[in-house]
């Protein structure tokens, strides 16, 4: 299998893939929408929109603070409209607003109004990060537990520790694009980007999964078993299996992927072509939860056949060479 | 083929059986998705789809209640106090199934904070909203701090004479004394508000308006014990934040019986008795956060959604039969027997379906055919090996299912946590999630295994149109 014969090279592109998206990450940062900061967003309509220095000139004269008005993607076809973003406003403040924006243009209408206190913005992110630790932690100890007895070479454990790993990289690689979509097209981070990161969770863990079982059953499939007495001290007999594998494991690993390549491939396939209908037919809304899930699924894909794999065949190198050192010793 | 299985009997017999079988299973999707389709279009059905406030238009308030001044112990049943208030409120102003629910915050916040959840369908006007809610008054009744109070007006006074001088020391003798003290009687305990008007006599004038107020039981009690314990002392009345009147308390008061006197007009004594016996809020309430959506937005990303779901349903099943042939015609089945559940269950559970949550359902219609596909990829190595297809998929089914097992039950495991952490945004995209890794597996083990058992038994060897149709890929050979 190509992806465990060249793993170096992959296991590289992988580290420059998530150094890459820290990087970008860190530099550009995430755009926080008033989920989080708290604030206030207006969605305004219009027949046909006034210029939007008129709208700007307007509201300034409300003395509301530091504002921001950007053109909405049209929910109308027939209709245009603005997305004003403030601080957090009072009712007062709102009605205030709301009168000024309808004043300037024929058709006017006020399509979305949300307002979030800070303390609830707070709260929410603090939600979100729990969460997406919670989640976490709950699949490396299912993973741990599912492949309890998967036996040597490699613990449960690692397999466990491997797909946090692979989670890790499919989580930064959506959340790096959305950096970048901050930065060219003004995307905010909102509770439904929170939600999109944790179905790509969800979907990566499980076509990394996926592998890892076919890497148990070809293990099962590829050894035999010697049962042998031992004595412990006190003189209680006890019995202990020992496992030898009749292929190296790196083929097994090899094997394994090559066996389940097809499902996954497929089965990315149809989730993209949901989440691609999603983007250019589902509206403006859930735009961008669609391509956090596109970049996520692919990342999901990519990570579970080019990095789980050759790592688990690396770690297994590994311990290899510090057994054989330590028996020299 | 296995010898004991009644199908085995004769060729004529078993190719009857298995048309039955197919037959059985169209007939049921073609009830089951009629059955969702009537439900769907009639008008007063029992079971409508439940749509949220993002996609019917509507306004989502939520409140955050001050209960800093309150014994722990004493605040749920406080805050059901003021739900049930709320909620009177927002029924006479004539809104059609409005939720208004307490919410904790969760235990990750550093504070703890309660929080009153008001959602009102079709209302798209939040300031209207916001006012009729603003209209419940907040009544308090607090003992005044004489000497507080009096330091505080001289500092007033000194403060008006120097008048934008550069020392203010107010700030910092407010802040440590407040000189209205707590008492815990609050519009919690109002039993029933009546207009009279004075009769004139103990130095008050004649046919003044002024608002009657007869406790609970309980504040009856409590208004005893206070003005029992105080005479002498004036009980400030405060009305939303402000000092209406602040009577001195002559006499331990009681049978549970207050007036509120003040600068009251017939029309605003009458408007106060009106609006407390609607109900007096125990705490205060400030307004955290809103969320309105337009009748006509909500209703253009439903209609993309819709369309998007289509789409996105017929690409996939259109994938599927290009690239697994009949297998595939019997994923896309499944892959509709899905979809029919699932509405069939967002309609009578009923699931609130929200914008987030639509996405999630038609991201799932991607992700539903992968217990499909593992298992036609393992009767397909099956297959290849020389077994029959009906041996290929039985074998395919037991050893696809702890992939499917565990793929999935991490997937359940993350929906639910999902839905205890979330809001109610979030949580409507858990719940789409978790129900739909549950259905997908079932139709998956139940309805395609059955849809494929009902196919004739077909051997690689054969060779043919038969061999191709259970092959995959795109090739034509």
């Amino acid at each position: 299998m190509f992806s465990i014969i060249y793993k170096n090279v992959f296991l590289i592109i992988a580290a420059v893939i998530m150094v890459g998206s820290i990087v970008i990450v860190a530099t550009v940062g995430l755009k926080y929408g008033i989920d989080f900061t708290g604030g206030s967003l207006m969605e305004v309509s219009y027949n046909s929109a006034p210029a939007k220095d008129v709208v700007s000139a307007k509201i300034e004269t409300l003395q509301l603070g530091g504002f921001s008005v950007r053109e909405s993607g049209a929910s109308e076809s027939d209709k245009s409209g603005y997305l004003i973003r403030t601080r957090d406003l009072s009712d007062n403040e709102r009605s205030q607003l709301e009168g000024v924006v309808l004043s300037i243009g024929e058709g006017s209408h006020v399509e979305r109004f949300n307002s979030v206190g800070p303390v609830i913005g707070t709260e929410l992110k603090d939600k979100a990060i729990w969460a997406i630790v919670a989640v976490s932690i709950i699949i490396i100890l299912y993973v741990a537990y599912a492949f309890a007895g998967v036996g040597k070479p490699v613990s449960s454990w690692v397999y466990g520790g491997i797909t946090i790993l692979v989670l890790f990289h499919d989580i930064l690689v959506p959340t790096a694009m959305m950096s970048l979509l901050g930065l060219f097209r003004g995307a905010e981070v909102d509770v439904l980007f929170v939600m999109a990161l944790l179905a790509v969770l969800g979907y990566s863990v499980n076509d990394t999964i996926v592998i890892f079982d076919r890497v148990r059953e070809n293990l099962k499939a590829n050894r035999t078993e010697r049962t042998i007495k031992k004595t412990a001290a006190g003189g209680v007999v006890y019995e202990e299996t020992e496992y030898t594998l009749t292929k190296p494991f790196a083929v097994i690993v090899g094997n394994a992927v090559a066996d389940s390549l097809a499902r996954s491939i497929n089965t990315s396939f149809t989730t993209l072509i949901a989440l691609t209908a999603l983007f250019f037919l589902g509206g403006s809304l859930t735009q961008n939860f669609a391509l956090v899930l596109i970049a996520g699924v692919i990342a999901g894909t990519y990570s579970s056949i080019c990095i789980a794999s050759p790592l688990l065949v690396a770690y297994a190198d590994y311990i290899e060479k510090k057994t054989i050192n330590s028996t020299k010793k | 083929m296995d010898k004991n299985s009644a199908e085995s009997t004769s060729p004529k017999v078993d190719a009857f059986l298995r048309l039955f079988r197919a037959l059985v299973i169209l007939v049921t999707i073609s009830g089951l998705a009629w059955l969702v389709y009537q439900n769907a279009i009639t008008t007063d059905t029992k079971h409508p789809f439940k749509l949220g406030l993002d996609l019917a238009g509507g306004s989502h308030l939520v409140y955050e209640a001050d209960v800093s001044t309150i014994n722990p112990t004493e605040v749920p049943a406080l805050m059901e106090v003021l739900r049930t208030v709320i909620e009177r409120r927002i029924n006479i102003f004539g809104v059609s199934e409005p939720i208004v629910q307490v919410e904790k915050s969760s235990f990750v916040a550093s504070e703890p904070h309660q929080r009153l959840v008001v959602e009102l369908p079709g209302v798209t006007d939040v300031g209207e909203a916001v006012a009729e809610i603003g209209r419940t008054p907040l009544l308090e009744f607090k003992l005044i701090d004489e000497s507080a109070l009096a330091n505080i007006q001289a500092i007033d006074i000194i403060n008006s004479s120097i008048a934008s001088g550069s020392v203010n020391i107010s700030s910092q003798v407010e802040a440590n004394k407040d000189p209205y003290i707590v008492t815990g009687l609050t519009g919690r305990y109002l039993k029933s508000a009546t207009l009279e008007f004075t009769s004139g006599g103990g130095g008050s004038l004649a046919n003044e308006p002024i608002v009657s107020i007869q406790f609970t039981d309980e504040g009856g009690q409590l208004f005893q014990k206070i003005t029992s314990e105080n005479i002498g002392a004036r009980l400030a009345i405060f009305l939303d934040g402000e000092i209406v009147s602040s009577p001195r308390i002559n006499e331990a008061i009681s049978g549970g019986q207050a007036i509120i006197s003040g600068s009251f007009n017939p029309e605003t004594a009458k408007e106060l008795a009106q609006n407390l016996n609607f109900g007096a809020l125990p705490v205060p309430i400030t307004l955290a956060s809103t969320q309105t959506v337009g009748a006509s937005l909500g209703l253009d990303v439903l209609q993309k959604g819709m369309v998007a779901g289509i789409v996105g349903l017929l690409t996939v099943i259109g994938f599927m039969i290009l690239w697994y042939r009949l297998l595939g015609i019997v994923a896309g089945l499944a892959l509709i027997m899905y979809v029919v559940i699932m509405l069939g269950l967002f309609q009578f559970i009923p699931v609130t379906l929200t914008a987030a949550g639509l996405a999630g359902f038609i991201l799932s219609l991607g992700i539903a055919v992968d217990a499909n596909v593992l298992v036609f990829e393992r009767m397909k190595e099956e297959y290849r090996n020389g077994k029959g297809s009906h041996e290929a998929a039985k074998v395919g089914f037991a050893r696809a299912w702890f992939a499917i097992r565990d793929g999935n039950a991490t997937s359940i495991l993350s929906a639910i946590i999902l839905f205890w952490f979330g809001t109610s945004m979030v949580k409507g995209f858990a719940l789409v999630f978790g129900i739909g890794t549950l259905v997908s597996m079932f139709t998956a083990l139940t309805f395609t295994r059955t849809l494929l058992m009902t196919l004739p038994d077909t051997k690689r060897v054969t060779g043919g149109l038969k061999s191709w149709l259970f092959g995959s890929g795109l090739s034509i050979k």
